[in-house]
């Protein structure tokens, strides 16, 4: 009996993605032992927040056969709504909350779009991800916002609860109600049904359409919790950061073992997926690689996490 | 109840081909356009401003040709602006160390077609879809331009290239300048291509049915890859001719060129499902797309809006193309 | 006598240039296993969709329990009672089976699940049914028997009173064959009656109460199966055969000029998971029949011999060993197939009938290696005449045309690559009487041309009266070939079809 449950468990994606995390960890830790230490992994970890929060969303509305390419854009967008809205004297508390708030929206304009109007998720996403690209870089000149903001801007980025950055605890945080989601509730079951079997989900009474505009929705609300973060931790609104971020997601999110096809995926994967990337990175900046190589290596990574979703799927 | 089996007579269809309401919609678009800058754009029709819109538009169009077949065959190709800007790097850099320009641009031709092979090898044959198998060499061939830039030694490559280095970018034919002339007689060849060649026939009928167009002998895996090949080349060309012209090799170009690519051929009418789609069309829609880039420049409307204008103007586009086929159904 | 719970009175449905349902009228009772047969597009399936609510019939009605029956969608139909189960199975392959029992009925609070133990009475159905499926199982895990099961479970557990199984037996194994029947039994004593449609006679004589012949879409005859065994089983398989396929005489039939020294193809052994050892010659202007009934093995055969799936054997093509990998091979060597799919792989909608038909010898309509938009009309034109295509002019899309029309441009567009060996799957399906007329004579022209035909067909006058040899298949396997004539035993084949022996008793 146990046999065979370790056998199953050996041939999960996530317990392969586990262990080459963990090759890789070691690698880079004989390498320079520096690699372990509290500090780079702390970074590790913030760096990699961001797009863990916003995957959490991505995973389970990749699961029903849609992607989202706009997280990039509503990050840049929320960045900046964020650190507006405190400069505007508005406390950070409901600062936040109104961001998270315009992050909603936007997703809700991408369920909107691919539900009602039948647009396909590229162009639908790829259209918001332009306009409120645009409408950021629009409204800041493309400038930083710096002057005047208070000093608990910086809290959500920067504080510390004990050993652990702030970014990280909203990370842990988000990332264990969204296993909660996937694993308790409708929403993860139904998610997984809406792209595992189209057909039986409607006959069993599920409705698509309403799903798929409420995780569309809830990844914009992701985005805007997102990019708040990101203000906080350089203590200010940039409209120039986040580029390819979009794409950072969707890349966890399919190395972590969900097809573009849907039906299956788990949260666990999506994270591990993300850390294997940004452990990747840090490992190759600490070896005093160029930076861009890993641009060279994120495709590569992208197609080998595809074969592999195709090669286990079977 | 059967249909009267007789054939009624065909009428001539030519000229309804060429001109139909589509088209005629978008040439109108263009001329409301052109006015309207005209009338609002100071310097809209500056020479100097216009032989800036004639070149961006003549990059445009000359790579898409190639993906207009492309996505009539249901496929597309993010990485075009990468690859523009990977080749136009690898030409500066290769002329920088010695190799003279002609040949090295030949290379960055190469290059392309390099880039290329590898997108119809994952989409064709490894069967990874093209949104995807795309982005990842757009990821790896912007990688390897920032890449070169800096063993090169710096963020760009500007300095130390040979004397002629820009002449030919900068050439001109007549008072065309050579990325005119190219996409001119490119456009040419294309729409012959789409309409009078047994490649062209392949293509719509691979769009429209490829599991019939497998049945039928056609070789579909090879034709996709022929066009992801092509789509490279040109874009190496360009890449090129640009890098040439501007006298500078940076791996920052052509972003989002990919994006202005898919603009014009939607805007143009080719489907993203496959199996329409036209040359024409296409022109067309880069013509609107440079025109009012321009436009919009010279009005000093912040490039950031035109970033809101274009993403607009993708979504309405498609749902306006997806609902009139709807409509004739 | 059994009650009556569905009662079918005078139904109709019609579809642009083809009448899928006459006048269909039959009852079906409580708690019995009633079958349906029929060959394919004799109107099962329609009514079947009927049923559920897939179409909505154009004249007359349905009764269930008395009461009528209209179901706009397959969930009005589900509440009403009638689950259907179809190949395509409707699981979830990537949730556990009790996530799959309890998918859109679950117990919930805010949107939250419940756990196991709430699943209550599915969990004790499925334990019953099968006590091998584990509820924390990934349903992909399971067998295709099992994954059936399931859908049994959740349709008893909805209350279902009738559950529709289509082919059901497909693609399982000859145990789960005698489970499922078990399963069967077990159902009518709960009351549930079942609607078993399957293309086995044999399995019609064990485990149905009743059965319904449909042909052309008519309803032929209903009877008890009881009845039909009054002979003895083998004569019940002849006379439910002879039901199916009406009256067959040969009337038409005229030999062609076969020249029997030129073996065009011949073929040996060929065998893959639906074929064994097929073997067979095909000469020069021969006509060749291969007839059976659904699934004995014919399309499997034209497939292989077009390079569309893989097999193991020979083929060797005027005297050359070939390789068939894929369909480009088997072009090269001189084969043209008419596929039996016309929609997924026949035509190319979007475009022309002028567009579609030069596609396999583009050849014809150049004019110095340039597409000669002249050549392509008169093309076009010449096909439309020569075979009637009803359309407005060459170019209307072949998209609009009726599925008789469609199949008329994909003979063209076979025809126009002037190869010399024709495979024909199902070449005049979904045709009106005229134009079968019509392409049979284009068939018996390309044989006096010189060329080989073979034609897959399960429509048997369309076999005896066009075919030279008729080779009869029954499960994978080749039983019998015949020489055609005037006279040929239609009895002796359907026997054979069904897996009996001629000339045992």
């Amino acid at each position: 009996m146990t046999k065979a449950a370790l056998k199953g468990l050996i041939q999960r994606q996530e317990f392969v993605l586990f262990a080459i995390l963990v090759v890789i960890c070691t690698v880079f830790t004989i390498i320079t032992p520096l690699f372990l230490s509290a500090y780079n992994i702390g970074n590790l970890l913030k760096a990699v927040s961001m797009i863990v929060i916003v995957a959490c969303g991505g995973t389970l509305l990749m699961m029903t056969a849609n992607f989202d390419l706009s997280t990039g854009g509503n990050l840049i967008f929320s960045n900046i709504i964020f650190a507006m809205t405190c400069l505007a004297g508005v406390p950070v508390v409901l600062a936040l909350g109104i961001t998270i708030l315009c992050g909603c929206a936007i997703g809700a304009i991408n369920g909107t779009l691919v539900t009602r109007f039948a647009v396909t998720p590229f162009i639908a996403t790829l259209g918001t991800w332009f306009v409120f690209k645009g409408i950021a870089k629009a409204i800041t000149d493309n400038n930083e916002i710096k002057a005047g903001l208070p000093k608990s801007f910086d809290f959500l980025g920067q504080a510390q609860l004990g050993p652990v950055p702030m970014p990280v605890v909203v990370l842990v945080v988000i990332v264990v109600v969204f296993l909660f989601l996937e694993r308790k509730t409708l929403l993860g079951k139904y998610s997984m049904a809406i792209g595992g079997n189209p057909t039986a989900a409607y006959l069993s009474g599920i409705d698509g359409n309403k799903i798929i505009f409420l995780l569309y929705t809830i990844t914009g609300g992701l985005a805007g919790l997102a990019g708040s973060i990101a203000a906080s931790r350089i203590g200010s609104g940039n409209p120039r950061m986040g580029d390819g971020f979009e794409f950072d997601v969707i890349i966890a999110i399919i190395l972590g073992g969900t097809p573009l096809s849907g039906g299956r995926g788990t949260i666990l994967g999506t994270l591990i997926g993300a850390l294997i990337v940004a452990v990747i990175g840090s490992g190759l900046n600490m070896l005093g690689m160029l930076s861009f190589w890993q641009l060279v290596l994120k495709g590569v990574i992208l197609l080998f996490a595809i074969l592999l979703n195709e090669k286990l799927g079977k | 109840m059967i249909e009267d089996p007789a054939v009624q007579s065909t009428q001539s269809i030519r000229l309804s081909r060429i001109l139909d309401a589509q088209k005629a919609t978008l040439i109108g678009v263009i001329i409301a356009v052109f006015i309207f800058f005209t009338i609002f754009a100071p310097n809209f029709l500056n020479p100097q401003n216009l032989m800036f819109v004639i070149l961006k538009v003549s990059t445009i169009i000359i790579v898409a040709t190639a993906a207009t077949l492309l996505m009539i065959t249901g496929n597309f190709d993010l990485s075009v602006g990468s690859v523009l800007a990977f080749t136009g790097i690898m030409h500066a850099f290769m002329a920088k160390h010695g190799i003279p320009s002609g040949l090295s641009i030949v290379f960055a031709i190469g290059w392309g077609m390099l880039v290329g092979y590898l997108n119809g090898l994952t989409v064709a044959r490894l069967k990874i879809t093209p949104v995807i198998a795309t982005l990842a060499t757009m990821y790896i061939a912007r990688g390897f331009a920032f890449l070169v830039a800096r063993w090169d030694g710096g963020a760009n490559i500007s300095a130390g290239l040979p004397q002629d280095f820009s002449s030919f970018g900068r050439t001109m034919i007549g008072p065309l300048p050579l990325l005119a002339i190219i996409m001119i007689v490119l456009v040419a060849v294309f729409i012959f291509i789409e309409r009078k060649t047994v490649f062209g026939r392949f293509i719509f009928a691979m769009g429209s049915n490829p599991d019939a167009a497998r049945v039928s002998g056609i070789n579909v895996p090879g034709i996709i890859t022929s066009l992801y090949i092509i789509t490279g080349a040109f874009a190496g060309l360009c890449g090129a001719i640009q890098t040439s012209r501007i006298g500078m090799g940076s791996p920052q170009n052509f972003r989002g060129f990919e994006f202005d690519v898919l603009i014009a051929l939607i805007l143009g009418g080719t489907s993203l499902k496959g199996g329409e789609g036209s040359i024409i069309g296409m022109v067309l829609g880069a013509l609107i797309v440079g025109v009012v880039g321009n436009g919009l420049n010279l009005m000093n409307v912040s490039p950031h809006y035109q970033l809101v204008f274009n993403g607009g103007i993708l979504v309405i586009a498609v749902m306006i193309y997806q609902g009139l086929g709807k409509k004739f159904q | 006598m059994e009650e009556v719970i569905i009662d079918a009175k005078r139904l109709v449905k019609r579809f642009p240039g083809v009448v899928a349902l006459t006048d269909i009228s039959f009852q079906i009772r409580k708690n019995t296993v009633h079958c349906l047969v029929g060959e394919n597009g004799a109107g099962k399936s329609t009514f079947i969709k009927i049923l559920t609510g897939v179409y909505q019939a154009d004249e007359g009605e349905i009764l269930l329990n008395g009461k009528v029956h209209k179901p706009k969608n397959i969930r009005e139909s589900r509440k009403a009672g009638i689950t259907a189960i179809y190949q395509e199975l409707n699981v979830v392959d990537d949730l556990t089976v009790e996530q799959n029992l309890s998918l859109g009925k679950e117990k919930h609070r805010w949107g939250i699940v419940q756990r196991i133990s709430d699943l209550g009475k599915v969990a004790s159905i499925l334990k019953d049914l099968d006590p091998r499926i584990k509820l924390n199982q990934k349903v992909a895990t399971l067998s295709v028997a099992q994954k059936q099961v399931i859908e049994i479970a959740k349709a008893i557990s909805s209350d279902a009173n009738i559950i529709v199984m289509d082919e059901p037996t497909a693609a399982i194994s000859e145990e789960e064959v005698r489970r499922l029947f078990e399963i069967i039994q077990g159902l009518k004593q709960q009351r549930v009656t079942v609607i078993y449609i399957s293309h086995r006679l044999s399995e019609i004589f064990e485990i149905g109460d009743y059965v319904t012949v449909f042909r052309d879409g008519q309803m032929i005859n209903t009877l008890a199966v009881e009845e039909l065994n009054q002979n003895g089983r083998s004569q019940a398989s002849v006379e439910l055969v002879k039901m199916m396929l009406g009256k067959v005489l040969a009337e038409h039939y005229t030999p062609s000029d076969i020249d029997y020294q030129t073996k065009m193809l011949e073929a040996q052994n060929l065998t893959n998971n639906t074929l064994k050892k097929v073997s067979f010659d095909l000469h020069k202007g021969e006509i060749l029949g291969f007839y059976g009934l659904v699934g004995s093995g014919k399309t499997e055969t034209a497939r292989v011999l077009y390079g569309l799936d893989p097999f193991e054997g020979k083929v060797i093509i005027k005297g050359k060993e070939c390789r068939l990998g894929k369909v480009r091979d088997a072009i090269k060597a001189g084969i043209t197939m008419i596929p039996e799919e016309r929609r997924a792989e026949g035509i190319f909608g979007v475009l022309s009938i002028r567009e579609n038909i030069p596609v396999m010898k583009m050849g014809n309509v150049l004019k110095n290696r340039v597409i000669s938009r002249f050549k392509e009309r008169n093309l076009a034109l010449s096909y439309i005449q020569k075979l009637r295509v009803a359309a407005r002019n060459e170019e209307q899309s072949v998209s609009f045309l009726s599925g008789g029309n469609q199949q008329k441009v994909v003979i063209s567009k076979c025809l126009n690559s002037e190869s010399k060996i024709f495979l024909m799957d199902e070449p005049t399906r979904g045709v009106d009487v005229g134009a079968k007329e019509e392409i049979h004579n284009i068939i018996r022209e390309l044989s006096k041309e010189g060329c080989a035909i073979i034609v897959f067909s399960s429509e048997l006058p369309e076999i005896v009266n066009l075919c030279d040899r008729i080779i009869l298949m029954y499960e994978g396997e080749i039983r019998k070939v015949l020489k055609n004539h005037k006279d040929i035993d239609s009895e002796e084949i359907m026997h054979i079809i069904t897996g009996g022996q001629w000339g045992a008793s």
